[in-house]
């Protein structure tokens, strides 16, 4: 409908580079280019810490950012995984607390750790479920389907937190996961599982039929079905991965903050497809790469980043965020019509 | 967004069996039942503690005034979003475009500007943000989700950055003072005790039905959301009918910034944060079909009516922090139940 280049990705032989790596290439490009820019016009961005932090400070959104492009890719939305993160932390929460508290909100179901996050697992999934059951069985369009959970799972959370949060008379091992550091240095086991999740999340898009079957159904989800793909069964998958890494996320979350609050995650669905458009996936389906969607992360840190280092107030993200959206949907459809012409 | 969809108008050769005809009524109607059913379902639901009338109960004068009073942003908006959406559009940015222009509004105000070059200002500035929706999307050819996505995030920005660091809000303070007329406008009872934004949204909705029903801007609108290709062959110029709505739903979100900023007596720049959810669930709870083509500017009316009376009459019943919850529900099953009736139609 628009930005329809983006779907013509056949790429033409004797050409060294499909239009989607071509993409990711600048997308890359711009967020390498932006960094240099920054290292020079900003002062104090250009230090080790601060680079680590572009990466360290962003795991839950990109790790949100794998499972939304997926599902981009097959033609879908998924606007529901913010709400998942504040109801799979609550319900962690939740089931671990000990029974005897002193009032409700400190009073749980005393599980042992591993107990509740098995329990909130299956929660969040359960929200998946219900994202597959409307799009799928349903067919009512992924938008609306997926702000809908939104509201019922941040819904459900505020309920159990009575709109405030959870986060007395908890085991002490539940703040075990989220404050994890590995190998000796300031690095937490979140972010080691992000990246896990991005090779693994890569090797899927471009080694499995699994992957490539979720580009097929992109492109033209009549042709998929009519070539005998049950496109159904694979989009059930799709929502069900996307909300177990949201709830894996929302866990995690708690885990480090050792609490369940019911406004936590929130917009965290937007930035998850703000930064997967800033990565070059279409809207459209069919073409993208969860690489791309890495270096939009990228993009939008360095951006952020360096407008808090120039003293911006923190008001300036969402207009920063609304430029870098539009310039980079523009380029990119204009780079690929030149090149296609 | 819009191909798939036919429209559903039904058919006038196939004779209508009585099963058929009770069927058609109902989905013709439901909204109003609905309607019927919420107030009573809220007016019985205290009985036990409260007479039907008394204060307290959900029939009060006063409880009926004031949830009137409150939804003026609501129904100001609904009336334009129905329009959008059945010519297979959406405006994601209508809540931040409230904000903002309920800071502006404040802003205008504070600084010594009168009521009327406030209140036509922050209207004009209203339809200007709607225009760069419709260029986003019509010049540009983004998809509708993106690029009001986009300004959704960029009115929020703005909305935050007019209102000084320190401050949450618009409101006297620091030498200023908000001038004494600034509630009159969403407060204060003018005709039937109900304030001037309430009679502003009615007024509203009633251009848009006369426009819907008795102008050509309501069959291209229906014929753009139907089908497109068949729209634009027909010489229809789609492109400044969705440009025009566009605006027009600029203008209304600016309209519920006001009556929100009047009614708040201050210009905060999160007042019309979850707007846009609310306003696609009325909608779509009115009947009209997202992927376009039909739908009731009048049932989008009823269906902010049901929703407001709900919001408001469960406080007395549970504890505020189900709304959310209850609204999500209600717009998985609006949703829901819409597509299967259209996809039931289609298919017969």
């Amino acid at each position: 409908m628009t930005v329809s280049t983006a779907t013509e990705a056949t790429a033409r032989p004797g050409r060294r580079l499909s239009d989607e790596a071509f993409i990711t290439s600048l997308v890359a490009a711009v967020a390498v280019g932006l960094f240099i820019v920054a290292s020079v016009a900003v002062p104090n961005f250009f230090q080790p810490l601060s680079m680590l932090n572009l990466i360290t400070n962003n795991w839950a959104v990109i790790s949100l950012g794998v499972g939304v492009s997926f599902l981009l890719v097959s033609g879908n939305f998924d606007l529901s995984v913010g709400g998942i993160v504040a109801l799979s932390g609550v319900l962690a929460v939740w089931f671990a607390q000990a029974p005897d508290g002193a009032n409700a909100l400190s009073t749980g179901f005393g599980f042992p750790t591993w107990l509740a996050i098995v329990c909130a697992m299956a929660g969040a999934l359960a929200v998946g479920g219900l994202n597959a059951l409307f799009v799928v069985a349903l067919r009512v369009p992924s938008i609306i389907v997926t702000l809908g959970a939104m509201m019922v799972a941040r819904g459900i959370a505020q309920v159990i937190t009575q709109g405030s949060q959870r986060n007395t008379n908890l085991p002490d091992d539940f703040g075990v996961l989220g404050n994890l550091t590995m190998f000796g240095t300031s690095v937490k086991l979140p972010v080691v599982l992000m990246i896990v999740l991005v090779l693994v999340a890569v090797f899927i898009e471009k080694k499995t039929v699994f992957g490539r079957l979720t580009y097929w159904i992109g492109a033209n989800p009549v042709a998929a079905r009519l070539s005998g793909i049950n496109n159904a069964l694979h989009l059930t998958r799709l929502y069900l991965f996307s909300a177990a890494i949201a709830g894996a996320v929302g866990i995690l979350l708690a885990s480090e903050f050792k609490s369940g609050f019911s406004n936590r995650g929130t917009l965290m669905e937007f930035d998850a497809l703000v930064i997967s458009l800033l990565g070059g996936i279409a809207i459209t389906g069919g073409f993208g790469s969860v690489i791309g969607m890495v270096f939009g992360a990228l993009i939008l840190a360095v951006v952020t980043s360096a407008a808090t280092g120039m003293v911006l107030s923190p008001d300036w993200q969402f207009i920063l965020k609304a430029i870098a959206v539009f310039l980079a949907i523009v380029t990119q459809t204009w780079a690929l019509a030149r090149r296609n012409r | 967004m819009a191909v798939m969809t036919q429209t559903a108008s039904p058919d006038p050769v196939q004779p209508a069996s009585g099963g058929d005809r009770i069927a058609r009524f109902f989905r013709e109607y439901y909204i109003y039942f609905v309607l019927v059913a919420v107030v009573v379902l809220l007016s019985v639901a205290n009985l036990d503690k409260f007479d039907l009338f008394e204060r307290g109960n959900f029939l009060n004068q006063n409880n009926i005034i004031n949830i009137l009073r409150v939804s003026a942003p609501l129904l100001t908006l609904a009336g334009a979003f129905t329009l959008l959406m059945v010519s297979g559009y959406i405006d994601l940015s209508v809540g931040s475009a409230m904000s903002l222009s309920a800071v502006i509004y404040a802003l205008l105000a504070i600084n010594g500007v009168p009521f009327l070059p406030a209140f036509a200002l922050t209207v004009v500035a209203g339809a200007g943000l709607g225009a760069i929706n419709g260029f986003l999307v019509v010049r540009l050819r983004i998809t509708p989700v993106i690029a009001t996505l986009i300004t959704l995030s960029l009115y929020k920005g703005l909305a935050l950055l007019l209102v000084q660091d320190g401050v949450s809000a618009i409101k006297s303070g620091g030498g200023l003072k908000m001038p004494s007329w600034f509630n009159t406008y969403g407060r204060v009872g003018t005709f039937l005790e109900l304030p001037a934004a309430f009679w502003v949204a009615v007024i509203v909705t009633v251009i848009l039905i006369v426009a819907q029903n008795r102008t050509l801007l309501g069959k291209y609108a229906a014929a753009t959301g139907g089908n497109p290709t068949a729209a634009k062959l027909s010489g229809i110029n789609t492109g400044a009918i969705v440009f025009l709505l566009y605006v027009i739903v600029g203008m209304t979100a600016a309209l519920a910034g006001i009556a929100r900023s009047s009614f708040m007596s201050l210009g905060d720049p999160l007042s019309g944060d979850g707007m846009e959810l609310t306003a696609i669930l009325v909608v779509l709870l009115g009947g009209t079909a997202f992927s376009g083509g039909e739908g009731r500017v009048i049932k989008s009316f009823i269906g902010a009516l049901i929703i407001m009376a709900l919001t408001v009459g469960m406080l007395t019943l549970v504890p505020a922090y189900f709304q959310t919850l209850v609204l999500g529900a209600a717009l998985l099953a609006a949703a829901a139940s819409n597509h299967l009736v259209s996809r039931k139609e289609s298919r017969s």
